[in-house]
C-alpha cells in the first residue's frame, strides 16, 4: 500500500510547486501594456504623454482641420479605464464624470467620450469612425491597428507609460 | 517516504494558506479576482462575437428591405456600427442606437438645482430656506463643426419665478486654435464666472465669491457679442486665449445689453492662459476689458478691467486665487477710481469614505473708494467694501449630489459690524 502511495504523492508535491511556479512567473493581465489605437488615417504616429492628456482632457478637440478627435474609453470596471484614470487624467471614476459634465455645460466640448464596452468594441469602433482613438490590451490588438507610440514607446518597450 | 512526504505538504498547504490570509493587501488584484475579470473579459467577447453576426444579419435586412433614415447622419460606415456600440458617458441605454448614428442635431439637457438654508446674526436677516436657481443645460451638435449651447434659469422670487436666458452660443470651430461664436457668454474676465455657471453643485463652495455674485455690478457677468477662442500653439506651454467684443453693460449694470447697446461703443475683451503641460492642474491667466459706461445722460466714462488668475484644479488641493483690479475714469474731469477685488480659496478632497468629503477655506477682499460716482450713480449698483472668511465642508452623497455646510464671518460696508452666518445646501445635477 505504501509503495502504491509513493508515486502518488511525488506527483501531487511536483504538481503543486509547479503550480506556484507557473502562478508567479505567468504574465498578470495586470502587467501588460495598454495600446494606444487611433483610427488608421489619423495624422498621427507619436505623442508625448502630455499631449496624450490634452486630447483626452478634451483641449485638443482636432487631429487636423476636417479630422475631430473622437475619444473612446472603456466601461468601468476595465483594466484599460483605470488605466485611463490613473496615468492620464489622474482622476477617481466619480471625478472624471464630472469634469465631463462641468466641460460639457461650460459650453466647451459637444459630448462626453463614448463608451465601449469590450476591447473587440474598441477595435471595430477605432477602425470604423475617423479620428477614432481607443485604449485596447495590448494583446487584444487586431493585426493592422495602428498603435502610436507615447513618448516615442511602443507597447512592450522599455519606459512605455501606459500600463 | 509517504509517511515523510505526507506531513510535508501538509505543512506546505497550511503555510501557504497563512501566507494568503496573514499578507497584506495589494494594491493589484488578486487571483481571485483576476479569474473574474478574465471571466469578464471572455464575455465581453462573446458578446462582441453575437453583436457581431446581429449587425450582419441586420444589414442583410437592411440591404433587401433599403429603408433609409430621413436625418442626416455620418457617413455609411459610421451608421453601419454595431446597435448599441456607442454609449455617452452619461445618456440613458436607449439612446444608444440614435447615437451611434451621430444625427444633428443632438440634444443633451442637464438640469442643476440647489436647495438652501441659512441663519444670519445680521440686523434685519431673517433665517430659513430658499429654494436656489432652477437651472437647464442645453447642449447640441449641429455639424461637426458646428454646435449650440443654452443655459436657462428660474429664480424663485417673492410671487413668481425669473426666467433668464443666461446664455446662448452658436459655435463654430474652425480648428483648435481658431473658434468663433456668437450669443450670450459669461465674460471670461475671471475664472470662475466661467469655470462654475448657474449650477451650484459645480462649485465647491455654496456661494460664489462676491465679485463674481450673479446680480452684482461690481465686473459685467454676461457679455453679448461675439467672441473667437483657441489654443495657442505654444508647445508645453498649453497657451489658450479668448477675445471678443460686444454690448459690455446695459443700463442696469447687473445685465448685459441682451436687447441692444445703451451706447455705439462697443466693449471687448482679451484673455490669455497658460496650462503648462509638465505641472498638471496649473492655470494661469489674465484679461483685459474695456468699455464705455454711461450711468446718467451727458456723463461718461472709461471702464478698463484688468485681472490675474492662478489655479490648482487637481482635488489635493484645490486652489483658486482671483484679482481684479475696476479701474473707472471721468471722460469730462479725468478723475480715477479704482475698486480692488481678490479671494483665495484652498479646498482639499480627504482620502478616506471614498473621497466624499472636502473641507475648504475661502478669503475675500473688495475694496471701493470712498466716492467711486459710478457705483453712486447707478441705483442698483452695490458694490461695497468687503472683508470676509468662510469655511465649510462639502459631502458628495453621490456622483451628481452634494450637502454642503458652511460658517461665514464678514464686515460688508465700511464701519459696519462684522456678521456672523451658519448656510447649508444640498446641489445637484440631473
Amino acid at each position: 500500500m505504501k509503495a502504491h502511495w509513493k508515486p502518488v504523492c511525488r506527483v501531487l508535491l511536483l504538481s503543486l510547486m509547479c503550480l506556484c511556479c507557473l502562478e508567479t512567473a505567468a504574465p498578470q493581465s495586470h502587467d501588460v501594456d495598454v495600446a494606444l489605437v487611433v483610427h488608421p488615417d489619423t495624422p498621427v504616429s507619436n505623442l508625448t504623454l502630455a499631449e496624450v492628456r490634452k486630447v483626452f482632457l478634451g483641449e485638443r478637440q482636432y487631429w487636423s482641420a476636417n479630422v475631430p478627435v473622437v475619444l473612446l474609453i472603456r466601461a468601468p470596471v476595465a483594466r484599460e479605464r483605470s488605466v485611463v484614470l490613473k496615468t492620464i487624467y489622474q482622476m477617481s471614476d466619480s471625478q472624471f464624470k464630472q469634469y465631463w459634465i462641468a466641460k460639457i455645460f461650460r459650453a466647451e466640448s459637444a459630448s462626453a467620450p463614448k463608451v465601449v464596452y469590450s476591447n473587440d468594441m474598441a477595435n471595430e469602433l477605432v477602425t470604423a469612425i475617423p479620428g477614432a482613438i481607443a485604449f485596447i490590451d495590448t494583446r487584444e490588438v487586431r493585426p493592422g491597428a495602428k498603435v502610436i507610440r507615447v513618448d516615442g514607446r511602443l507597447p512592450g518597450e522599455t519606459g512605455y507609460p501606459l500600463r | 517516504m509517504c509517511s515523510r512526504l505526507l506531513p510535508l505538504l501538509v505543512l506546505f498547504l497550511a503555510s501557504t494558506a497563512l501566507v494568503a490570509q496573514s499578507a497584506p493587501q495589494s494594491p493589484e488584484p488578486e487571483p481571485s479576482t483576476q479569474s473574474l475579470l478574465d471571466r469578464i473579459q471572455q464575455l465581453e467577447k462573446r458578446i462582441s462575437e453575437l453583436e457581431d453576426h446581429e449587425r450582419k444579419e441586420a444589414e442583410a435586412q437592411t440591404g433587401t428591405s433599403n429603408s433609409q433614415t430621413v436625418t442626416e447622419t455620418k457617413p455609411a460606415k459610421v451608421s453601419a456600427m454595431p446597435s448599441q456600440a456607442l454609449h455617452s458617458e452619461h445618456a440613458d441605454s436607449t439612446a444608444g442606437v440614435r447615437e451611434a448614428e451621430i444625427h444633428y442635431p443632438s440634444l443633451q439637457i442637464r438640469g442643476f438645482g440647489n436647495v438652501d438654508f441659512s441663519a444670519t446674526d445680521q440686523k434685519g436677516s431673517v433665517s430659513g430656506f430658499n429654494l436656489g436657481q432652477f437651472v437647464l443645460h442645453f447642449a447640441s451638435p449641429l455639424s461637426e463643426k458646428v454646435r449650440f449651447f443654452g443655459e436657462l434659469s428660474f429664480t424663485a422670487q417673492p410671487n413668481t419665478y425669473d426666467l433668464n436666458v443666461e446664455r446662448t452660443i452658436i459655435r463654430y470651430d474652425y480648428n483648435d486654435y481658431f473658434k468663433l461664436s456668437f450669443g450670450k457668454y459669461h465674460t471670461p474676465i475671471s475664472y470662475w464666472n466661467t469655470a462654475f455657471h448657474h449650477g451650484a453643485w459645480l462649485q465647491t463652495t455654496i456661494s460664489r465669491p462676491q465679485m463674481v455674485k450673479f446680480g452684482g455690478t461690481d465686473i459685467p457677468i454676461h457679455f453679448v457679442g461675439l467672441q473667437a477662442e483657441g489654443n495657442v500653439p505654444s508647445g508645453g506651454l498649453g497657451l489658450g486665449y479668448n477675445v471678443g467684443m460686444g454690448n459690455g453693460r446695459s443700463s442696469n449694470f447687473a445685465k448685459s445689453g441682451d436687447s441692444g447697446d445703451v451706447n455705439n461703443n462697443r466693449a471687448w475683451f482679451a484673455n490669455l492662459y497658460a496650462r503648462p503641460a509638465r505641472l498638471y492642474g496649473l492655470q494661469v491667466g489674465g484679461s483685459f476689458y474695456r468699455d464705455k459706461l454711461t450711468p446718467q445722460t451727458g456723463i461718461n466714462f472709461d471702464e478698463w478691467i484688468a485681472s490675474a488668475n492662478l489655479v490648482w484644479d487637481k482635488q489635493r488641493p484645490e486652489l483658486l486665487a482671483e484679482y481684479v483690479n475696476v479701474h473707472h475714469q471721468n471722460l469730462q474731469t479725468s478723475q480715477t477710481f479704482n475698486t480692488t477685488n481678490c479671494y483665495v480659496q484652498l479646498a482639499y478632497r480627504l482620502p478616506w469614505q471614498e473621497n466624499k468629503w472636502k473641507p475648504y477655506y475661502r478669503f475675500e477682499y473688495i475694496h471701493r473708494p470712498n466716492i467711486e460716482p459710478v457705483w453712486d450713480y447707478t441705483g442698483t449698483a452695490t458694490v461695497a467694501d468687503l472683508v470676509g472668511s468662510l469655511v465649510g465642508v462639502r459631502y458628495d452623497i453621490t456622483n451628481y449630489a452634494a450637502f454642503k455646510g458652511e460658517y461665514r464671518n464678514f464686515r460688508q460696508g465700511a464701519g459696519e459690524p462684522r456678521v456672523n452666518g451658519a448656510f447649508f445646501q444640498t446641489a445637484f445635477t440631473f
